[in-house]
């Protein structure tokens, strides 16, 4: 194991990470998935699998599929539900010293609401990840992640029923980022994570039928990092709470201009299905490189891109 | 489980668009199953991206230690296409062993074992532990079948191990001018045997699990989805069960090989 030399420290709002490296939802299961390839203590933070109140079978397959320098998923959100994941896997990520963010996701402003406050008296749990790019069930099925207002609901009734950190995951598919970052902000949400995945599609050109079963997937890995870092970008000049980015991230480099467009922490997603030890291969990867230029913490690093 | 960049023993052309890859791997698959999987990294490159899933073929083996394994692929795609051009010395990543593998009950009477196209290399792993555990030849019929000859494979070896194959193509290039699933339901009115191991393409897993269903014989069937991670973690593999409330089981936790039964195929 590698002697950390240079301070890693990082505030993502409420909780400070011994690392700026976590896990992205939906990427690395309920952690126990991974104990065999790495050492999970060395994560800053673990995010799980997105939760509902009641457990969720998922889509149909096909669920996946790969695209030029990326993939399209349509999981569907398929999870054990909350009460499940509390009897069955947290006792797992409890025995870990990194901490444990749990992502949700409802279909009403209710169920984010009932959500969290199940969440809060669960002392090993360290934060809460409100997902808000699932479709409103009540207003049409609209995202609510895509409309200021429906966001703003959310986390207000998330943050008045809980005190542990609530980060909130915007999603790419809007037209102004920034906007739905504000209005979060304004709802008292303690970070922001973003992107979550952009919406896509493939076509089988042989049967001439769409390749998910869900016809639209979203798209992560490489093909979106760009789009991710421009977003990091103006949303961290726009807002004054931290911000973490995710979206392509494969290398410590990728994760490093992330830091330097202004995120405060990252999240690996895809590259942990290419390559299991991702995570621990990007914190290297940023330790030597702060060592290198002699930058003496990851402090110094966040948001310090010149213009 | 293991990850690890492992070098490249053999990649041996076999005939057309197949390949034997052997692999070195001094560790971590002494223990392997037959229907058992790996997850390839073919190029370290982003695309493609995400591995590629091939079921162990056989076990190389050195003074009776496992030193590795061999893969048995078909040239579909960009993934295969890179890996058919890999050479002797060069280096994959691989991660496994993976998935659950055929279940083999004790004491069975007799079983079949039913083979489509590249489908019979994990059932070669798989006839060759029966022999290699002392079960009685006689106890045994297997059966092969592909679009063409070429599609035939290891048949001299399969044939090497002392029980009944019975070949058949679609175009009648070699043996039976039917469907392996044909040969099967044939064979069936006079033999019952208490277990039939299954790997093909889906409509013949889905033909196999019908007829084994009708007949009331048990039998496993090894299943290809797609698959981002091979470990649990993407939950893209997913496959549907008959009646139930989980809807979905997952390929590469649950399966690749499943008991047909509890499968809606
Ligand atoms: C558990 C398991 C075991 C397998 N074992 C073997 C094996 O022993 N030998 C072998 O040759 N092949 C095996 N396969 C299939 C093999 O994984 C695919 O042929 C391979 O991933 C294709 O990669 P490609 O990049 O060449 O093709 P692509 O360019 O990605 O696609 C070409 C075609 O292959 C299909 N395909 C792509 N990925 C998969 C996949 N994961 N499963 C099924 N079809 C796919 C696509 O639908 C497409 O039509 C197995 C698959 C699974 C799930
Ligand atoms: C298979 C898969 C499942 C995902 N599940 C979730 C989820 O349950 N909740 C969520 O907020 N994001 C989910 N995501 C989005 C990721 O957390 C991440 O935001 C996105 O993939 C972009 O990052 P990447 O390019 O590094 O993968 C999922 C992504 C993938 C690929
Ligand atoms: S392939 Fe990722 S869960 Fe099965």
């Amino acid at each position: 194991m590698k002697k950390e030399k240079v301070d890693l420290k990082t505030d993502i709002g409420g909780i400070e990470l011994k690392n700026p490296v976590m896990t992205a939802s939906g990427t690395f299961g309920y952690g126990s998935e991974y104990d065999d390839t790495i050492d999970l203590n060395r994560l800053g933070a673990i995010v799980v699998k997105g939760l509902s109140l009641e457990a969720s079978p998922g889509n149909p397959p096909p669920r996946v599929v790969e695209t030029a320098s990326g993939m399209l998923n349509a999981i569907g959100l398929e999870n054990v539900g909350i009460k499940r994941f509390i009897k069955e896997k947290l006792p797992f990520l409890q025995t870990l010293q990194s901490p444990t963010i749990v992502n949700i996701y409802g279909k009403s402003v209710e169920d984010y609401i009932e959500l969290a406050s199940q969440i809060d008296d669960i002392e090993d749990i360290s934060g809460i990840e409100v997902n808000i790019s699932c479709p409103n069930v009540k207003a049409g099925g609209v995202a609510f992640g895509v409309e200021p207002i429906a966001a703003y609901n959310v986390v207000n009734g998330v943050r008045e029923k809980t005190s542990k950190p609530v980060m909130v995951k915007l999603t790419p598919n809007v037209t102004d980022i920034t906007e739905i970052a504000k209005s979060v902000e304004d709802a008292g949400a303690d970070s922001v994570s973003l992107v979550n995945t952009l919406t896509g599609m493939a076509i089988d050109i042989d049967t001439r039928k769409p390749i998910l079963a869900n016809i639209t997937g979203g798209l992560s890995g490489p093909a979106i990092k760009p789009v991710a870092l421009r977003m990091v970008w103006q949303v961290a000049q726009k807002i004054n709470i931290p911000v973490i980015g995710i979206g392509g991230i494969m290398t410590a480099e990728d994760a490093l201009e992330f830091l330097i467009a202004g995120a405060s922490a990252i999240q690996v997603g895809t590259a942990n299905f290419v390559n299991p030890k991702s995570t621990i291969d990007i914190l290297d990867g940023i330790i030597n490189y702060l060592e290198e230029k002699n930058i003496p913490s990851i402090r110094d690093l966040i948001g310090c891109m010149e213009v | 489980m293991l990850q690890e960049k492992v070098e490249i023993l053999w990649n041996k052309e076999v005939g057309g668009l197949y390949y034997r890859l052997g692999l070195k791997c001094d560790e971590g698959f002494a223990d392997t199953k037959p229907g058992q999987f790996v997850m390839v990294r073919i190029s370290d490159s982003y695309n493609p991206l995400l591995r590629r899933p091939f079921s162990i073929h056989r076990l190389i083996e050195e003074n009776g230690n496992v030193r590795g394994f061999e893969i048995l692929f078909k040239v579909v795609g960009k993934g295969t296409t890179i890996l058919s051009g890999l050479r002797e010395g060069g280096f994959v990543d691989v991660l496994g062993p993976l998935g659950r593998g055929f279940v083999i009950p004790e004491n069975f009477q007799s079983t079949f074992i039913v083979a489509g196209g590249i489908g019979v290399a994990p059932l070669f792993f798989l006839a060759s532990d029966l022999m290699r555990a002392g079960v009685d030849s006689s106890k045994i019929q297997m059966f092969i079948g592909g679009r063409s000859k070429e599609d035939l494979l290891c048949i001299d070896e399969i044939k090497a191990m002392g029980f009944p194959v019975h070949i058949s193509t679609d175009d009648g290039s070699l043996g039976e001018k039917a469907l392996v699933t044909e040969i099967v339901k044939n064979k069936l009115t006079n033999t019952r045997p208490d277990m039939i191991f299954a790997c093909g393409p889906s409509p013949m897993m889905k033909a196999v699990a019908g007829i084994a269903e009708k007949e009331n014989i048990s039998c496993q069937v090894s299943l290809e989805t797609m698959m981002a991670c091979g470990m649990g973690a993407c939950l893209g593999c997913a496959v549907e069960k008959k009646e139930s409330s989980d809807k979905y089981l997952h390929t590469c936790l649950d399966g690749p090989v499943f008991d047909a039964a509890i499968l809606k195929i």
